[in-house]
């Protein structure tokens, strides 16, 4: 069956990407990455033929120039993440005739990644920060002794399975979008690692991590909007670790973050009004004390008054609202 | 068709616009809108988050309020439809939960027993009115205006609990409306990305930064405006579009309309009675584009 | 550029950095050199689970007997020992490390059966336990600060008066060469299963530590042993895990029989990997396969079985043939797998060439002899990983600095520059590896034959000739994979040189070597390794080196 492919090229010849225009703040990742041509090839293959046979195909036999990694071809070595139609995938998992869109399937190196050549991206940005939050076990003590293990339950080892699972192919990064406009954030896969290491039960640091995670640049800044979980391969659902790690973070008392507050207010909204309050909301988050911050949102407030949106200044609670204040009681736990 | 309405809390607040004329078109659209004024907010994922049992009581509550009226489940923000729908969907597959749930709000008189289905607007006038349906209440074709799609992360992720394994075309509702109702789709990489507003209030610059970065991509690609079926994408794509673009260092001036709002100008309503004079960024440029003023 | 270090480790899998991490731990300036990144490296796709006779009804006399019977008494059984008495140990220590193994009940670690083990004594991570070895391994090399060279290619080892004083590298970001000098090197480069086809192994098992020691010196020993895996998926030959046996899935043939009892009927499914191929392999030529497969079942194993302790290889069947192995059983075949023989070396990872060692695949110490256990692999990896890693400090501290090889950089440069510069001939490397592999699948595989062989030699010094004139078809500096594949056709040429002459010698049966005119084990005659070693950079001389007999006289083979 045939098959059209669209490859982006790009051949730099012994020089990196160009990085951002100087000057420009919060740039696009299309805008940081260079200009690439697309080249189209087609191949003969199987019908259930995937993305990674079509590509491998083409450099064997029709342009030896055409780079890509792979190496296992089975979704195990995570080599071959790339973007395909404009989402990441791994090219070994992907079938050419799901990802066939009007005709063709475009392949690419993700635009919010430094490219070395072709579909070879540069994951410097990507070990750095699986690095970054020390992913390694400190040891609980007493460590036992060289002939006997730690003994822990099966099911806390369990519970890591989905994290271990990890093959670091980068996907989750590459579709991120609070990391397309914010390099410094850890990103989702090293926050899944920060969470496998947190919540081992022979790790004795977890409390100095939870507190390292939740500076500027971890866990509070997860814009909650899924891709990860979306693109993981292999059902690692990052955001769900960094969700978890949020509750610990939360429960261990490093509760003065924006984020912490914002859940607050939310909470203490719904239990007294049953509904969200939008004007207090936004000050509640940046806390009282942060005037600077505070005066930063006084435009668009203004604005708000000027469009005639402003939400009524005395919040109207709903009908029945003695129900939802009950159900905090009971299960509200520290939104009580 | 009668349904349980839930507009959520922002089309009661910041977005009056959109309650206006959400009730406006279902007439049109003959949906009778029995609206769950009891039922407390979804929680928007934050309270999800923090307090997993927390949520499912309350989800739970409003999904047995649904299920008493006999009806689906309608909603008209993004946001609202994917809490809703991922605490329905684990409510009826884990029985612990479920029964947890019931336990909590059995001592306000209810009990969910799962059969409630959660449908957007978007997808009602896809599955439940019919497309044949919508195209004979137009009145007004909206040629010349070329929208681009936001649908909202809630809308379009987690995959599994929006049934989008089930019904991949969900993914494509906004183009194929937009086309029906004469205009011209515009195909952008953010359409299906994050406005940002999750973090909106402790990550702010980069949230706007977000944001804005997908209205310019949708502007470069030739939109005059966004429609988006998400009341908390609006507020960070329309009330703060003047700061996204401050932070960005780049103009802007897209508008961005509510899905009912679109659909109320293409049933013959006018601007102002779907209140497209009280938006942030001005519609004027827009509707001018279709020879209406505001 | 040229770099110095007390160590140089050559391939970052299990063996290569438990090597690094053990040198750093001696105090040496240890550094790895490999050609991907560490968690790309094929360690990874061992799935089932590691050995040890750790729980207390077990021994490691009985782990070693089960290993020796296993490897058909090849294996030399001082090392046997060595390795299942230091099995328990090195297992602990990666639990200690962080390794989230299988629990049983009393929180202690638990166990799953698998091939040619007389009791349960395989440790495993659901089924991707090379994968949480090699993760937790790397997280270490992390924390200790290892330096790691990646993605630079070695083209070449420096050898200086006959002891192994570093290698040439491919930095394949710049296209630049360089010279790393080191008191001693370690080459843990992996396996060759691109010499075959099909194979389970990555596009990167290319034989490269192989061919790179066989040139510079070092002998290689029992060469012929090259495993035939019995589940590979039908087509891409990709691994099915050992373990779906372990956990209790048949092997089928068209007439829906459990085939193994006429061939090992003691311990049917779970009998040695080269006794359950032939078997296959058998049935299959016999007509009773299907579409050239037997079928593994595992419907009666139950969803939950599957899901929670075989989860990707279900993936794995559902994603690359659309089958539900819940629901229908799915179609294998044998496999070329692993490479039992290798670059010989002692117990402490040494190779007869001073400053050289080796570990993991690449290596034959030998501890699995004529037919490698499941499960085994990954334990020779962290073993001997370990006990070279600390052999090289060793010899590091114990010795001095080298100087020079600016003289093999500037021969490796020219070298690189003429293959670059070579008109196309019409012979692509690709096409050229896939002759070559067809070829070894056929001749050189499961049976062999004299005259298979021997035709087997003939085709492959053709090839060699050919690929003396093989054009590179990507000319640039920046991460040229085409001028690499080119390498790596010429490490594959030369490991495909060995099995062969090898096999040709191995005038018996045994293990994974099938003679058909021999089809007979002979003790008496062949209770030997095989040794090749290269003379002049081109001969290859053989010579024999007897098994190393410690308790356990050869007796006859049967499951």
């Amino acid at each position: 069956m045939e098959f059209t492919i669209e490859v982006g090229r790009y051949n730099p010849e012994g020089t990196y990407a160009d990085s951002a225009k100087p000057g420009q703040p919060y740039p696009a990742p299309w805008d940081r990455s260079p200009a690439r041509r697309y080249q189209t090839y087609t191949v003969d293959l199987p019908e259930h033929a995937v993305v990674l046979d079509a590509l491998i195909a083409i450099r064997e036999y029709q342009d030896q120039t055409v780079a890509v990694r792979c190496a296992c071809r089975s979704a195990i070595c995570g080599s071959c993440a790339m973007w395909i139609n404009g989402h990441a995938h791994l090219a070994c998992k992907s079938k050419l005739a799901e990802f066939t869109k009007d005709g063709k399937t475009r392949v690419e190196s993700p635009p919010s990644m430094p490219i070395i050549r072709d579909l070879v991206c540069d994951m410097k940005p990507f070990w750095d920060k699986h690095l970054a939050v020390r992913p390694w076990l400190e040891n609980k003590q007493p460590i036992p002794p060289p002939n006997e293990e730690y003994r822990v339950a099966n099911a806390s080892m369990e519970e890591l399975i989905q994290e271990v699972s990890c093959i670091s192919c980068g996907a989750c990064l590459m579709d991120c979008e609070s990391f397309a406009v914010n390099q410094d954030f850890l990103g989702p896969q090293a926050l899944a690692q920060a969470y496998r290491y947190a919540a081992d039960p022979r790790d004795a640091k977890t409390e100095e991590r939870l507190g390292e995670y939740s500076q500027s640049g971890g866990i509070w800044d997860c814009t909650h909007c899924y891709e990860c979980v979306t693109q993981c391969p292999k059902g690692v659902a990052p955001l769900e670790q960094i969700l978890k790690l949020r509750r610990m973070a939360v429960d261990a008392g490093f509760t003065h973050n924006p984020g912490t507050r914002h859940a607050d207010a939310f909470a203490e909204s719904v239990r007294e009004s049953g509904r969200l309050n939008e004007l207090t909301l936004m000050p509640k988050s940046i806390g009282f004390f942060n005037i600077i911050e505070q005066l930063k949102t006084l435009p668009s407030a203004f604005n708000l008054v000027r469009a005639g949106k402003l939400p009524p200044l005395i919040h109207k609670k709903i009908p029945g609202v003695n129900r939802i204040k009950a159900i905090f009681e009971r299960v509200g736990g520290r939104f009580k | 068709m009668k349904v349980a309405f839930y507009p959520g809390c922002v089309s009661k607040g910041a977005c009056p616009e959109l309650y206006v004329s959400a009730t406006l078109i279902a007439k049109n659209l003959g949906l009778e809108l029995e609206e769950l004024t009891q039922a407390p907010c979804t929680g928007a994922g934050v309270l999800s988050e923090q307090n997993p049992d927390l949520a499912d009581a309350l989800n739970g509550l409003t999904l047995a309020m649904a299920e008493a009226e006999g009806a689906d489940l309608m909603t008209i923000c993004s946001t609202c439809q994917g809490v809703l729908s991922s605490h329905n969907f684990h409510l009826t597959r884990e029985k612990e939960r479920l029964d947890r749930a019931n336990a909590t709000i059995a001592d306000q008189g209810f009990r969910y027993t799962g059969t409630t289905k959660v449908k957007h607007l978007l997808w009602m006038l896809f599955e439940d009115i019919g497309i044949d349906r919508v195209a004979s209440a137009i009145k007004r074709k909206l040629t010349g205006l070329k929208i681009a799609p936001f649908y909202g992360c809630y809308i379009l992720r987690p995959v599994e609990s929006l049934g989008l394994k089930e019904r991949p075309e969900r993914k494509g509702y906004l183009e194929r409306l937009i086309a029906l109702l004469g205009a011209e789709p515009v195909e952008y990489r953010g359409s299906t990305k994050c406005c940002g507003f999750p973090m909106a209030t402790f990550n702010r610059e980069k949230a706007l930064a977000m944001g804005g970065n997908h209205i310019i991509e949708a502007k470069e690609k030739g939109a005059d405006l966004l429609v988006t079926p998400c009341p908390l994408c609006h507020l960070n794509l329309d009330a703060q579009q003047p700061d996204a673009a401050r932070v960005l260092k780049k103009e802007i001036d897209v508008p961005i309309f509510h899905l009912p709002q679109l659909l109320g100008l293409a049933f013959g309503y006018e601007p102002e009675q779907l209140r497209l004079n009280h938006h942030v960024v001005p519609t004027k440029g827009a509707l001018e584009k279709v020879e209406l003023k505001v | 550029m040229t770099y110095d270090h007390d160590v140089l480790v050559l391939g970052a899998g299990l063996a290569g950095m438990r090597a690094a991490l053990e040198a750093a731990r001696q105090g040496a300036d240890a550094a790895i050199v490999t050609k991907v990144h560490p968690i790309r490296s094929h360690s990874s796709a061992a799935q089932g689970g590691i050995n040890a006779a750790i729980s207390e009804t077990d021994s490691w006399e009985s782990h070693a007997f089960d290993t020796v019977k296993g490897s058909d008494y090849l294996a030399d059984q001082d090392a046997v020992e060595v390795m299942c008495q230091e099995a328990p140990g090195d297992i602990i220590e990666f639990e200690h490390m962080g390794v989230i193994f299988y629990r049983g009940p009393d929180g202690r670690l638990g166990t799953r059966a698998f091939g040619g083990a007389s009791q349960a004594r395989t440790y495993f991570v659901g089924d991707i336990t090379g994968q949480a070895l090699l993760v937790t391994l790397y997280d270490q090399i992390l924390k200790a600060g290892v330096k790691v060279y990646e993605e630079w290619f070695a083209t070449s080892l420096y050898v200086e008066n006959g002891a192994c004083r570093g290698l040439v590298a491919l930095e394949m970001i710049t296209g630049e060469l360089h010279l790393l000098r080191s008191k001693a090197v370690v080459v843990a480069s992996g396996g060759l299963g691109r010499l075959y086809e099909p194979s389970t192994n990555a596009l990167i098992c290319t034989g490269d530590g192989y061919s790179l020691a066989y040139r510079a010196g070092a002998p290689l020993m029992d060469m012929e042993m090259v495993q035939y895996h019995p589940t590979t998926l039908a087509g891409s030959g990709f691994l099915m895990t050992e373990a779906a046996r372990g956990e209790g899935a048949y092997l089928l043939n068209s007439e829906g029989e459990r085939f193994m009892k006429n061939y090992a009927p003691n311990k049917m499914e779970l009998a040695a990997r080269d006794v359950t191929s032939r078997a296959e392999a058998t049935e299959i030529k016999e007509g009773r396969g299907i579409n050239g497969n037997v079928l593994l079942d595992l419907r009666h194993l139950g969803p939950d079985v599957i899901l929670k302790k075989l989860p990707q290889i279900h993936e794995m069947a559902l994603d690359y043939l659309g089958i539900d192995m819940i629901k229908e059983p799915v179609p294998v075949r044998p496999g070329m797998h692993y490479q039992m023989g290798g670059i010989k070396t002692d117990v402490e990872g040494a190779t007869a060439m001073p400053g050289l060692y080796a570990a993991g695949e690449v290596a034959c110490v030998s501890v699995h002899g004529g037919n490698r256990l499941g499960a085994n692999s990954l334990l020779d990896t962290i073993v001997f990983g370990r006990r070279s890693g600390k052999a090289a400090a060793a010899f590091a501290k114990a010795n001095s600095a080298p100087g020079g090889g600016e003289e093999l950089l500037r021969s490796e440069q020219a070298r690189l520059q003429e293959l670059l510069a070579r008109p196309y001939t019409g012979d692509t490397p690709a096409g050229l590896r896939l002759e070559l592999a067809t070829m070894m699948d056929d001749k050189v595989g499961l049976y062999r034959t004299d005259a298979g062989l021997h035709e087997a030699l003939d085709k492959l010094q053709g090839f060699k000739k050919r690929y003396e004139k093989i054009a590179v078809g990507d000319k640039g500096r920046v991460f040229n994979q085409a001028l690499t594949f080119a390498l790596e056709l010429g490490f594959l040429l030369d490991c495909g040189d060995a099995i062969i002459r090898s096999a040709i010698e191995r005038k018996e049966s045994r293990g994974a070597h099938t003679h058909v005119e021999h089809p007979e084990r002979n003790d008496e005659a062949w209770l030997k390794h095989t040794v090749l070693t290269c003379v002049d950079g081109e001969q290859a001389e053989i010579s024999f080196v007897p098994v190393t007999i410690t308790r356990w006289k050869p007796e006859v083979r049967t499951y």
